[in-house]
C-alpha cells in the first residue's frame, strides 16, 4: 500500500490554522458585554479548540490514506469518520488527470483523478503526490486502462 | 399500414396550422390584451375593448399567415439511409439525421391533438440532451407509420452492416410482452398513495394540544375528531390526486419488444411512446412498497445510461411494468434479460440490535424537544412520542428484514427499505466500480456498507445497490467476489460478442457515459 507524501499534511494543517483563525475572529466579532468576562476571550479558546482538533484529524487522516495498482483494479482506501475503499478496475476507466491547483502548486504536490462511468466517477481522486510521482502513475494508469480496454471491448 | 406513405417527401398535417396558430395566439394574445386592459379606467373602458378587440383580430391574422407559411415551407423525408427535414418561413435549415443515429421515434399526442386526429413525432438520437427534430403535427396515423418506417429501414442497415438475414415484416411490430389489464390499472392507481403519509398525518394530530385548537365548545377530549376528519381528508384529497395521476399516465400501458429494444405505449389524454435499447439497461429495479407487498404485486423499472427518452439528463428511469404479479414480473426480467430470482441473505442481527438503538434514542431526542418546547413556549403533550417506545423492536425487525443481498450467477442483487422496498438487480458486467464504507459507529459494530456502483444509478433516488450493515469481513468477501465476477462476466460478454459477430455494432450504441459530457458521436469511428 503506497502511502501520500508526507507534505500533503503541513498542507492540511495550514488549511486548519487557516480555519481556526478564520472562526475565532468570527467569534471575536460577537458583542462581549456579559455580565460575567471569562477569563480567556472566546475567540482563542475557539482558536485552540479549532488547531487541536486540525492537528490529530490530519494525523488521522494521512494514516488513513492509502493506495495500490493492483492486478486489474486500483485501490483506495481513505477516511476517518466514514471509513472508505474503492475499487476502480482498470476496464472501467475512462480518462484520467494529474492536477495541480493554486494550494499544491505552492506546497510542490499534483493529484490524480480517476474517471469512470459511474454515477460518482469524479469521486475518485488521490492527493498528495509528488507532481512526477502523479505524471508517471497518469501514464501507467493509461496503458493499463488501454491494455485492458483491447482485451475486452466494454464501456459501460 | 404502409398505405400512409411516408417515402416522398410529405408535408405536415394541415390542422396544424389551426392548432399551432391557435397555441400561438394563446401567448401573444395573453401580451395584446394585458397592454391594452393595463391602465383602463371605467370610463374609457369601452373603446378599449374594441381597440383589444381589433389589435386580436390583427394578431390571428397574422398568425395564421405566419403558420401557413411555416406548413408550406416545412417539408420531410424517409430515404432509405436519412430522416431529412427542410424547414424555415425566413431563413431555412436543411437537417439530414443518419437513420442508423435514430435511437428513438417518439409519439406524443394530447388530449385535443386526439380530437384532431394529429399527433407529435420526436426523432431522438443518442447524443442530444433534446430533440433531434420535433414534427409539429402529422396525422396520428402517419406518425405510426413513420415510427414503423423508421424503425424497419434501420433494422435493414443493421442487417446489412452485420450480415444477418431480416426475418421479415411481422418483426417489427415486436412481440407484447405485457398488456396492463383494468384490474391491474386499479390496483395501481389505488396504491399510489405513500402509506408514510398516512401514518404521519395521524401521528402529527395526535399530540396537538387540545387547548389551541378553535373548538372551544366542545369538551377538550372529543377537540381531537374534528382534526382527525381534517387528517383524514387531506389524505384521501391527496390520494384522489395520485390515483388520477397514476390513472391516466398508465392507462393502455403496453411493454412490446422488437428486435433488441424495448418500446411502450401509454397514458389516457397524452398518449406517449417511448423505447428503451437494452443494451443500454444498467439495472432493474423491483419496487414493492407495503401495500403491494401484502397482495403480492410489484413495479418492475429499469435504470439506463446514455439515452432516455423522456429526461434531457442521459440517464434514467423507465417503468417497464407498471404493476403486475411479483412472480409475472420475476418471469419477465428474466425474458429480458435473463435475471434468476435473487435469494437474499440478510444482514447480522446486531445490525437489527443497532436499530433497535437509534429508533429509541430518536423517540426520546424528539420527546427531549418537545419537552423543550413546552417548558419555554407552549404546552405540548410531550409525552406522546414515547409511547412509539414498545413498537420501537417491530420497527428495527422491519427495517432489517426487509434489507439483503445476493450475490448470484450472472447478477448481484441488494434490496432496502420497509415502506417502499426497492430491490435492485444489476449484471455484474454493468459494475463500475465498488465500493466499501463504514462510519465510526458502524466500525464499532462490525458492519459496513458495500455500494456497487453503476453507470445508471443517480444517487438521489433510492437506486443504487448498496448492502447496508452486513458484516465487515463478509463485506471485504463480496467486494472481492463481485470485483472477479466482473473480469470473468466481461470476458464472457466478449466471447459471444465475437461468436455473434454483432460486438461491433453493440460497441458503436454502448457509448460512454453521461456524466462526463462525452457525447456518443465520438463512436462514429467505431461505426463506420
Amino acid at each position: 500500500m503506497e502511502q501520500l507524501n508526507p507534505r500533503i499534511r503541513t498542507v492540511w494543517l495550514a488549511v486548519s490554522v487557516v480555519a481556526a483563525v478564520a472562526l475565532a475572529y468570527v467569534v471575536g466579532l460577537a458583542p462581549t458585554e456579559t455580565a460575567v468576562q471569562p477569563p480567556v476571550p472566546l475567540s482563542v479558546v475557539v482558536f485552540g479548540v479549532v488547531l487541536v482538533v486540525g492537528v490529530v484529524y490530519q494525523y488521522l487522516r494521512y494514516k488513513a490514506w492509502g493506495f495500490e495498482i493492483q492486478d486489474d483494479a486500483v485501490y483506495i482506501e481513505h477516511g476517518v469518520v466514514v471509513r472508505v475503499k474503492k475499487v476502480v478496475p482498470f476496464v472501467r476507466v475512462q480518462h484520467i488527470d494529474s492536477r495541480r491547483g493554486p494550494v499544491e502548486r505552492a506546497s510542490g504536490l499534483a493529484s490524480l483523478v480517476i474517471y469512470t462511468a459511474g454515477s460518482r466517477g469524479a469521486d475518485v481522486s488521490v492527493p498528495g503526490l509528488t507532481p512526477e510521482r502523479a505524471d508517471e502513475l497518469r501514464e501507467r494508469l493509461r496503458e493499463l486502462a488501454i491494455e485492458n480496454e483491447e482485451s475486452i471491448e466494454d464501456a459501460v | 399500414m404502409r398505405e400512409t406513405s411516408v417515402s416522398q417527401p410529405a408535408d405536415l398535417h394541415p390542422l396544424s396550422i389551426a392548432y399551432r396558430a391557435v397555441s400561438q395566439l394563446g401567448q401573444v394574445g395573453f401580451v395584446v390584451l394585458l397592454s391594452f386592459y393595463g391602465g383602463t379606467d371605467i370610463a374609457n373602458g369601452f373603446s378599449f375593448v374594441l381597440l383589444g378587440v381589433a389589435a386580436l383580430g390583427v394578431a390571428l391574422a397574422a398568425v395564421l399567415v405566419w403558420q401557413f407559411a411555416y406548413y408550406k415551407r416545412f417539408e420531410y423525408e424517409i430515404t432509405d439511409d436519412s430522416f431529412d427535414i427542410r424547414s424555415g418561413v425566413v431563413s431555412r435549415r436543411n437537417r439530414q439525421i443518419p437513420l442508423r443515429r435514430v435511437q428513438n421515434v417518439d409519439v406524443t399526442e394530447n388530449i385535443v391533438h386526439r380530437l384532431l386526429g394529429i399527433a407529435k413525432v420526436n426523432i431522438e438520437t443518442a447524443g442530444g440532451s433534446q430533440s433531434e427534430a420535433s414534427l409539429r403535427y402529422v396525422g396520428a396515423d402517419v406518425a405510426r407509420g413513420i415510427q414503423r418506417e423508421v424503425r424497419r429501414r434501420k433494422t435493414e442497415l443493421t442487417d446489412e452492416a452485420s450480415e444477418v438475414t431480416s426475418e421479415g415484416d411481422e418483426d417489427v411490430v415486436g412481440e407484447s410482452l405485457y398488456e396492463i389489464s383494468n384490474h391491474e390499472l386499479l390496483l395501481l392507481s389505488t396504491f399510489s398513495i405513500d402509506v408514510r403519509l398516512i401514518a404521519f398525518a395521524l401521528f402529527a394530530v395526535s399530540f396537538l394540544p387540545s387547548e389551541s385548537l378553535p373548538f372551544e365548545a366542545l369538551p377538550s377530549r372529543l377537540a381531537v375528531v374534528p382534526l382527525l376528519v381534517l387528517g383524514v381528508a387531506v389524505v384521501f384529497v391527496l390520494w384522489l390526486i395520485g390515483f388520477a395521476t397514476n390513472f391516466s399516465r398508465y392507462y393502455g400501458f403496453v411493454l412490446r419488444r422488437v428486435d433488441d429494444t424495448l418500446s411502450y405505449e401509454r397514458g389516457l389524454f397524452n398518449r406517449y411512446s417511448g423505447s428503451v435499447p437494452l443494451d443500454k439497461i444498467q439495472t432493474f429495479t423491483l419496487d414493492e412498497n407495503v401495500l403491494k407487498r401484502y397482495f403480492n404485486y410489484a413495479t418492475l423499472g429499469v435504470e439506463t445510461a446514455g439515452y432516455s427518452p423522456t429526461q434531457s439528463r442521459q440517464q434514467g428511469s423507465e417503468t417497464a411494468v407498471p404493476l403486475a404479479k411479483r412472480e409475472r414480473v420475476l418471469s419477465l426480467a428474466d425474458e429480458i434479460d435473463g435475471v434468476d430470482e435473487p435469494e437474499f441473505m440478510l444482514p447480522p442481527k446486531r445490525a437489527r440490535r443497532r436499530y433497535a438503538f437509534r429508533y429509541t434514542l430518536l423517540t426520546a431526542a424528539v420527546s427531549a424537544v418537545l419537552y423543550a418546547v413546552s417548558v419555554y413556549i407552549t404546552p405540548l403533550r410531550w409525552y406522546l412520542p414515547l409511547a412509539a417506545l414498545p413498537l420501537v423492536p417491530f420497527a428495527a425487525h422491519l427495517k432489517w428484514s426487509n434489507r439483503g443481498y445476493y450475490i448470484g450467477d450472472g447478477y448481484a442483487a441488494t434490496r432496502n427499505g420497509f415502506w417502499n422496498r426497492t430491490t435492485v438487480i444489476l449484471p455484474y458486467y454493468r459494475v463500475q466500480n465498488v465500493i466499501e464504507s463504514a462510519t465510526v459507529l458502524q466500525r464499532r459494530w462490525g458492519i459496513a456498507t458495500v455500494t456497487f456502483d453503476t453507470a445508471g444509478s443517480s444517487g438521489l433516488r433510492n437506486d443504487e445497490a448498496r448492502a447496508v450493515d452486513i458484516d465487515a469481513d463478509e463485506a471485504e468477501r463480496i467486494t472481492g467476489e463481485v470485483r472477479d465476477r466482473l473480469q470473468g462476466s466481461l470476458a464472457e460478454r466478449r466471447a459471444e460478442r465475437r461468436r455473434d459477430g454483432t460486438w461491433l455494432d453493440s460497441v458503436a450504441t454502448d457509448s460512454p457515459d453521461a456524466s462526463l459530457g462525452t457525447r456518443p458521436d465520438a463512436d462514429d469511428a467505431q461505426e463506420t
